[in-house]
């Protein structure tokens, strides 16, 4: 598969999101499904401004840690919701 | 913040086997009376007897340095003064005192040396090695078992000098061994030159810490005395700049870029909307370095023309804690908080710039403690800069 087809999610290493389980999530070669790896591509990046929008996103999804895959933010990430995340993806 | 740095390091490796060292090497910097002393002094034997004779003349010759009192009358006061040796029913130690004082400005810097019995200090101009031209004073003090010979100089320190003092474990390594009459002043003089015509920039510590690793080494890494060199070596400060917070006002992001432009010297940039502020200033993409981090801090970022981008509080506040510990670079994990701490290492004057917004990410009750006010942490930062690793440093708040 080249690189430029496969999904890309990013991780938040912004303070807040790696002191909020962010950490967790940057081991993702440890807890992902081996056949995920090869689909998607990661990358960290810095602050998405998830963390400031008061009032935007509401709920459980409202909180730190976020992850932003194909475009699309996801909040109060760790490793099992990920998983379960990308698996859905694919 | 001056235009001339003075510094001065050194390097020891106590005799085989012993756990402490015969050899002294004793620094104070007086700023307040823009002075700096550093006395280099070999007891006799080794071990805990050398230990205090050494101990002894370091300390007497420093205070009495600071004392109005003319050198030559205080070497003979130290003299009279030293235990006498059970065995050798003699006392003995020797001593090289550099006496350095400088104007305000450090334009001018003038050493007062004075030398007895260690093996000759070697002066040196860029990569070139001075001859001493001083004159030798005969002590003559009564009760002396030997003649007592002063050698004393006093000369002018410009950018680029080197006065460098050893102790006889350097000039006598290999003695017998791997040279016939040891590695002498002649092989270490041909030994810096070398070194130094490579490296003509080389730091006082790295380049003593070469010349002891070399002479342990001629010993067949079992040294056979208390092997100690030490360098005073006066050369333009290394710079770092450290930008840490957003400015308290959107209009003084360009105030912050052509403070950035301007400074030379190594350039960190610690927290995350710091970093895309700057980013943006400069039109230069930021990347997170995944290959850099621990589970005590997130990842360090790439951009060009930047050193160094760390994320914000918790890597200052580890760097600060590290810092205070005195903790060596090499028991850090491979993470940016190694990384800063090297850089920090490296330089002589450190500068922050503080920025003063309010991250509003932080104000989470459900955030560790460790995130404190950033102000509290550069505080930190600087007074264990200062005292535990003698920088200068200083602040500005935008």
């Amino acid at each position: 598969m080249k690189k430029k087809d496969k999904i890309l999610v990013k991780i938040c290493v912004g303070t807040s999101c790696f002191v909020q389980g962010g950490a967790d999530l940057l081991l993702y070669n440890d807890f992902l499904n081996p056949e995920l790896l090869s689909k998607f591509e990661f990358e960290g990046c810095s602050c998405l401004g998830a963390c400031k929008k008061v009032g935007g996103a509401t709920g459980e999804e409202a909180s730190a840690p976020f992850v932003m895959v194909n475009g699309k933010l996801h909040g109060n990430m760790n490793p099992e919701k990920l998983n379960k995340l990308l698996m859905e993806e694919v | 913040m001056n235009d001339i740095f003075i510094d001065v390091d050194y390097s020891q490796v106590y005799k085989h086997g012993q756990k402490i060292g015969g050899d002294v090497f004793l620094l104070s910097r007086n700023p307040e009376r823009n002075q700096i002393v550093a006395i280099l002094s070999d007891g006799l034997g080794s071990g805990v007897k050398a230990n205090v004779l050494a101990s002894l003349t370091a300390h007497m010759a420093h205070n009495l340095s600071f004392s109005p009192m003319d050198l030559t009358h205080s070497a003979k006061i130290i003299m009279d003064t030293l235990p006498v040796c059970k065995e050798r029913k003699i006392s003995y130690s020797t001593f090289s005192i550099a006496d350095i004082r400088y104007d305000n400005s450090v334009e001018k810097i003038v050493v007062n040396f004075l030398e007895y019995d260690n093996p000759s200090a070697l002066f040196f101009k860029g990569v070139k090695n001075i001859p001493w031209t001083g004159d030798t004073i005969d002590l003559q003090r009564e009760g002396a078992f030997k003649k007592e010979l002063l050698h004393r100089q006093t000369f002018n320190l410009e950018v680029g000098d080197r006065l460098l003092m050893f102790s006889d474990g350097v000039t006598q390594s290999g003695l017998g061994l791997t040279m016939p009459l040891g590695w002498r002043i002649s092989g270490v003089n041909k030994f810096i030159e070398r070194i130094l015509e490579n490296n003509s920039e080389i730091s006082s510590k790295e380049l003593t810490k070469a010349i002891v690793n070399k002479a342990l080494s001629l010993d067949g890494l079992a040294s056979r005395d208390d092997i100690t060199c030490s360098c005073i070596y006066v050369r333009r400060p290394r710079r770092t700049l450290i930008v840490t917070g957003p400015p308290f006002s959107k209009e003084s992001d360009c105030i912050l870029g052509e403070k950035i432009k301007k400074f030379s010297g190594k350039k960190i940039v610690s927290g995350g909307t710091t970093a895309l502020i700057v980013s943006r200033l400069f039109d230069k993409k930021l990347k997170v370095d995944l290959s850099c981090w621990s589970s005590d801090v997130p990842p360090a970022s790439k951009m060009e023309g930047i050193d160094l981008v760390t994320e914000g509080m918790l890597t200052l506040s580890k760097v600060a804690t590290h810092l205070e510990a005195k903790t060596p670079v090499y028991e850090l994990p491979n993470d940016p908080v190694k990384k800063f701490i090297e850089i920090l290492e490296d330089s002589d004057q450190v500068h922050f710039i503080v920025g003063t917004k309010i991250n509003e990410a932080h104000q989470d009750p459900n955030i560790p403690v460790e995130i404190g006010i950033r102000r509290t942490i550069i505080g930190r930062l600087r007074k264990a800069l200062e005292d535990n690793y003698l920088k200068e440093t200083s602040q500005e708040y935008l």
